[in-house]
């Protein structure tokens, strides 16, 4: 019983993650490098909760989408037509995304650090499964963004792999050049990557708030777009591979919330877990991972 | 029967050059036409205005007898004009089937129908029997099959015209071979093929006619059959025009840079430079000549110290300095003039003085601890810009501002200045107009006179020839062959460069 | 030569239009709540500069900012971005604020110097890690240094909460639980207000401002950190490297070296952020200690243009916004995190603006260049 209650914390857990990742691969792929993710998913719990207040849950996912989509159509703008630092744009994209809902949740909420609860989807069974005493705690009362997020999954990959649009997605990121000489249209293609990855992030952001909360609160990301952007380059730029390093990263949230209840470590150093884990995983890991060739380099008409 | 390719009067102009200069040129269908040319001939602006990236200033194209404006690469592809660049544009990631069909996929609505896909290829393949595994990553096949993709593409894409950019100057003799093959058997399909080379061996050996650019102009066209190696050469080359220089004679000092069977591994692990050795003394320039790409580069930055060396040994007056720092080796007494001005010389935002002091700037005459001396940095910059003549506004002025001849003489002034006994100066005129190129001549000169050991790596083999005491051939990482440049013309030179001369593998 | 002016002008131009489109972007976002956005500016303005105490607590908000931005801008001068300051800065006051509460009984002219370059050393030792990390391990500092911020986050919070948390602390009448804060550090540690020295001028202050010795230190940092990019050789190599790594290392120079080194330099700078904070207004840390100044930083550097007495004037104005929030807030309960909007939108406009401003020059250069060569040619022929 504890096994299976802790894998479904820890999946319940690595489930932002994943949504977030998976953007990531999309914009990544596309050669845009993306820290606005954090703020992405940001907007996406402010925006969730609010939708979901007024109109219920189904508007909040989408209202959190769309506003996800919109940062990172800034990002794409700054980025893609601009061509400006990504980093600094997706610092602005954070910051930004911080302070509206601040302002936002302030007006609206007229608190600015939470809002009051929401409603969330209808938790679902799984048929069959969800009979399975052992399993109770992973197959019963989940919410659907779980599956859906679990769907995502190969579903991306096959998006990435064997459709049209993945493999010119793909070509952007790895040499514009050689795409543009083939008619290939870079620039709508890295548009379409990074607003992919601001849908995704949104949706992650929406999760928090609608199902694992049920409020927004501010600051409640934690810097989960981070870890993601972590989690994708620990899953080498693949989907599959982000769903086990996601994996890995809610488990060891998961983890840590048995053991502060044990009381053996003080709870801040096991808050830190995530973070020293990304660190961890990054120094040993980064050498041997290999970004698409054209990561994070603006492409530029007539450039060499 | 329609010509495949007729142009008539094709110039274009850039900044400062003419590269075409009125070319008129006629292709049959089905032939393999060669053009070749020296470096800067204008064989790539010609190929490049075939396929849409650049549009001419003046002159028709008719394809197949019609009237044409190639307005992109989009359609070039549409008139049936394929290109095979000489830098592949391949996704390494990608397997060999994605590269091909990328951006003219056979789909079934929003998914790639791979099994049509392959089965077009497939036929491709066998139709021209080229070998070749679709499912191979790019980054993992030889150079000669990615060649071969870069083919398959344009085929793919319904190309009846192919135009291969010297196809053939990153392939090993064994892959030639089989390029030509598959050539070959595109000819026998009816594909015109435009085959651009320097390589005259291969030339002769492939094409059914040849024209010959020099100077944006064409020379002539001829066949194959009628004309010698060496009537080729001389048509390329033209006249060989050779500078005026006074040359004293400079009685030999010592050894001053010694490099001894020096092997330099690129990334992938192959070796650029492979078991060079050769010694140069005081007042004496060493020139070696070859086409670029044969390791020439990866030969001065070993000896400066930015690659690092897989075995063998440099010696700088003496002293071993293979392991030594950048920093370390230039103290030894080592100039270094790099080929890439803006890459490498230059810190191109800086200014005029702070560049000329770069690298140089812990001296103890630009020290007022802690800081900088401005006042002798200065004083030196404005020194140095005096006796270079060099033109500017004001050493306050960031470099960028100043043309590529000024910024030339910037680091000669920084390099040379400082009384160094090895200098190695790499490429040292590329991109400069006659005025400054010969400054750069005469200043390398007179360091010779002063006894210095001057190393000069150079693509002009003119410039090689008049300047150089000895002269080594390099070719695929080694030195294949050494010459007195007034025992020799350049067309001896030329067959080595050309890999001609000693069997690839023996060494000098 | 036009072209040397053309860029000067731009340069200052830059920043000022990325004002004016923030604001005009910020006005939208006013509106959008039904507040008058000319209401708002002049509330900013009025409320902010009407008074002198106000503008001395502009001075007084503007003094970490201008660390933090030096900080930042020292990332930027070398091509990294430290994105850490954030993370540097609160080490960097615990180690400070822990120097000041351990060490007794020192005079203050020991004491302080002492808990400040206790502070440098803070940051300096946080700013190690990501350096250490890209260096040795190619991991990209922006992902590493926003790590190490959460991880301090954590790591201050429990050496307040848990390690160091002054238990002596008296209660109010015995009321209320004890707060989670570090014991108060003595008076020899604390940070002089500039009022004494504003008094030989006739300038009064209120108690209730804590401009302090900081603010004039962080002029002299930005005048050192001006002097050290321009004048030593070293800052010298950090701008070579900075803008060109590859012919800084054909030079001689090595990169890595220059990374290690700016980056320590840039951690330490960070390390000064909090004290001013620290040792002035709070007197001990707690969980309330101030936050963000990091990532305000990073916005001072990109408005200042990466120019120390450009981010002097570019904290003076986030200075000013902030002060002004809290005026929009009281008068017309217009939220304050207006600004931090403003500083976002700021941020995107000026690189925005930057960018578009460089590729116009380049084009203006290439023409240039073509009728330099042409007359070139044409006098050749002649």
């Amino acid at each position: 019983m504890f096994l299976s209650e802790l894998l479904a914390s820890s999946l319940r857990m690595a489930v932002p993650i994943l949504l977030t990742a998976l953007g990531a691969v999309f914009t990544e792929r596309a050669g845009v490098v993306n820290i606005g993710l954090e703020g992405m998913m940001i907007v996406g719990s402010f925006w969730g909760a609010l939708g979901s207040y007024y109109y219920g849950p189904y508007f909040g996912l989408l209202l959190a989408m769309a506003a996800g989509m919109f940062l990172a159509l800034i990002h794409a703008v700054n980025t893609v037509t601009f061509r400006v630092d990504q980093i600094v744009s997706g610092v602005a994209i954070n910051i930004l995304a911080y302070g509206s809902c601040r302002f936002l949740s302030q007006a609206i909420f007229k608190m600015a650090t939470t809002s009051p609860h929401v409603a969330g989807l209808p938790k679902i069974d799984i048929p069959v499964l969800a009979g399975i005493e052992f399993l109770k705690p992973l197959v019963s009362g989940v919410s659907p963004i779980i599956i859906l997020a679990l769907l995502l999954v190969p579903l991306t990959r096959f998006v990435i792999n064997r459709t049209v649009f993945g493999l010119r997605l793909r070509s952007v990121g790895e040499n514009p050049l050689a795409a543009d000489t083939l008619g290939i249209n870079v620039f709508r293609m890295k548009y379409a990557g990074v607003l992919l990855s601001g849908m995704l992030a949104g949706l992650s952001g929406a999760y928090l708030a609608l199902e694992h909360t049920g409020m927004y609160v501010e600051g409640m990301t934690q810097g989960q777009g981070f870890i993601a952007l972590a989690a994708m380059i620990f899953g080498n730029w693949e989907p599959a591979g982000a769903l086990w390093a996601a994996l890995l990263f809610g488990f060891s949230e998961a983890l840590s919330f048995r053991v502060v209840e044990g009381g053996a470590i003080p709870y801040q150093f096991i808050k830190m877990i995530p973070y020293v884990l990304t660190l961890a995983v990054l120094a040993g890991v980064v050498r041997k991972s290999t970004p698409p060739a054209a990561d994070g380099i603006p492409y530029e008409r007539g450039m060499k | 029967m329609d010509k495949a390719v007729v142009l008539r009067g094709i110039t274009k102009r850039f900044p400062g050059i003419v590269a075409n200069d009125g070319i008129t040129l006629e292709i049959e269908k089905g032939e393999v036409h060669a053009i070749v040319g020296e470096n800067g001939a204008g064989k790539s602006t010609l190929m490049k205005i075939l396929a849409g990236i650049y549009q001419p200033d003046e002159g028709e194209i008719y394809i197949f007898g019609k009237r044409e404006r190639i307005t992109s690469p989009g359609r070039a592809i549409e008139l049936k004009i394929g290109m095979v660049h000489q830098h592949f544009m391949l996704v390494n990631r990608f397997t060999v089937l994605e590269n091909i069909i990328l951006g003219a996929e056979k789909r079934a609505g929003m998914v790639i129908d791979e099994q049509k896909c392959r089965k077009v290829i497939g036929e491709l393949l066998s139709l021209y029997n080229f070998s070749l595994d679709p499912d191979a990553r790019v980054e993992e096949i030889s150079v000669g099959q990615a060649q071969r993709v870069e083919i398959l593409k344009v085929l793919y894409r319904g190309a009846d015209i192919l135009v291969l950019d010297e196809p053939t100057a990153v392939l090993a003799p064994q892959e030639v071979k089989e390029l030509f093959a598959n050539l070959r058997r595109l000819k026998e399909e009816g594909k015109t093929i435009i085959f651009i080379s320097h390589k005259l061996d291969e030339v002769l050996e492939i094409a059914d006619r040849i024209t010959v650019l020099r100077r944006g102009r064409v020379v002539g066209t001829v066949v194959p059959s009628r004309v010698t190696k060496e009537e080729l050469a001389r048509m390329m080359v033209g006249k060989p025009v050779f500078m005026k220089l006074e040359k004293t004679p400079v009685p030999a000092g010592d050894v001053l840079l010694s490099v001894k069977d020096l092997v330099v591994r690129e990334n992938t692990g192959k070796p650029a430079v492979n078991g060079v050795s050769l010694e140069i003394r005081g007042g004496e320039i060493y020139g070696i000549a070859g086409i670029e790409g044969n390791g020439q580069k990866e030969l001065a930055e070993a000896i400066i110290g930015l690659r690092k060396t897989s075995s063998g040994q440099v010696t700088i007056c003496g002293r071993t300095a293979t392991g030594l720092s950048i920093r370390e080796i230039r103290d030894l007494g080592v100039a270094f003039i790099p080929e890439d001005r803006h890459r490498q010389g230059l810190v191109l935002p800086m200014k005029v003085w702070e560049n000329m002091i770069l690298g140089y700037h812990r001296k103890k005459e630009f020290l007022k601890k802690p800081s900088l001396n401005l006042k002798t940095a200065r004083e030196f910059t404005e020194k140095r810009v005096k006796e270079y003549s060099v033109r500017l506004s004001s050493i306050d002025q960031s470099i960028d501002g100043l043309s590529g001849g000024n910024q030339q003489k910037v680091i000669l002034g920084r390099e040379l200045s400082r009384d160094p006994r090895v200098i190695i100066a790499s490429q040292p005129t590329r991109g400069l107009d006659v005025g400054a190129a010969e400054f750069v001549h005469e200043e390398l000169l007179k360091k010779r006179e002063e006894g210095k050991a001057i190393l000069l790596i150079s693509a002009d083999l003119e410039e090689v020839l008049s300047l150089s005491d000895r002269v080594g051939v390099m070719y695929n990482g080694r030195i294949t062959a050494e010459f007195r440049p007034e025992e020799v013309t350049p067309e001896d030179v030329g067959v080595y460069m050309l890999g001609g001369g000693v069997k690839a593998g023996e060494g000098a | 030569m036009k072209r040397k002016y053309l860029i000067t002008v731009m340069r200052i131009l830059a920043p000022v239009l990325a004002i004016v489109l923030s604001a005009f972007i910020s006005s939208i976002v006013i509106l959008a709540i039904g507040k008058s956005p000319w209401q708002v500016f002049y509330t900013i303005f009025r409320f902010s500069l009407s008074r002198l105490d106000s503008v001395a607590i502009i001075l007084y908000n503007a003094t970490p900012l201008i660390f933090s931005g030096l900080a930042v801008s020292l990332g930027f001068r070398m091509g990294l971005f430290n994105i850490g300051v954030e993370g540097q800065y609160l080490i960097g006051a615990f180690f400070a604020a822990l120097a000041g509460f351990t060490l007794k009984g020192l005079p203050a002219v020991i004491h302080l110097p002492l808990v400040i370059l206790c502070g440098a050393l803070g940051g300096m030792l946080w700013s190690f890690i990501p350096i250490y990390l890209k260096v040795k391990r190619g991991v990209h500092e922006v992902i590493s240094t926003i790590m190490l911020n959460y991880i301090s986050y954590s790591l201050i919070h429990y050496l307040i909460a848990d390690v160091f948390m002054d238990r002596t602390q008296k209660l109010l009448d015995g009321l209320g639980s004890m707060l989670a804060r570090t014991p108060k550090l003595p008076p020899s540690a604390l940070m002089p207000k500039l009022h004494g020295l504003l008094g030989l001028f006739g300038i009064e202050l209120p108690r209730h401002v804590y401009l302090n010795w900081f603010f004039p230190l962080g002029l002299l940092m930005a005048g050192l950190t001006y002097y050290l990019l321009m004048y030593t050789p070293f800052g010298f190599e950090l701008r070579a490297v900075g803008q060109n790594q590859e012919a800084a290392r054909t030079a001689g120079i090595k990169p890595e070296r220059v990374y290690m080194v700016g980056f320590l330099l840039s951690g330490a700078v960070a390390g000064l952020v909090g004290l001013s904070d620290l040792l002035s207004y709070f007197g001990y840390m707690d969980l309330d200690f101030p936050r963000n100044y990091g990532f305000d930083g990073i916005a001072v550097a990109l408005i200042g243009q990466n120019n120390p007495f450009g981010i002097i004037v570019s904290a003076m104005l986030f200075g000013f916004l902030k002060r002004g929030a809290e005026g929009i807030q009281t008068l017309l309960n217009v939220p304050m995190d207006t600004i931090v909007i403003l500083q976002a939108v700021m941020i995107m406009s000026i690189v925005v603006i930057t960018k578009v401003m460089n590729d116009y020059i380049k084009r203006l250069e290439k023409k240039e260049d073509v009728r330099v060569c042409s007359s070139q040619n044409s006098s050749l022929q002649v």
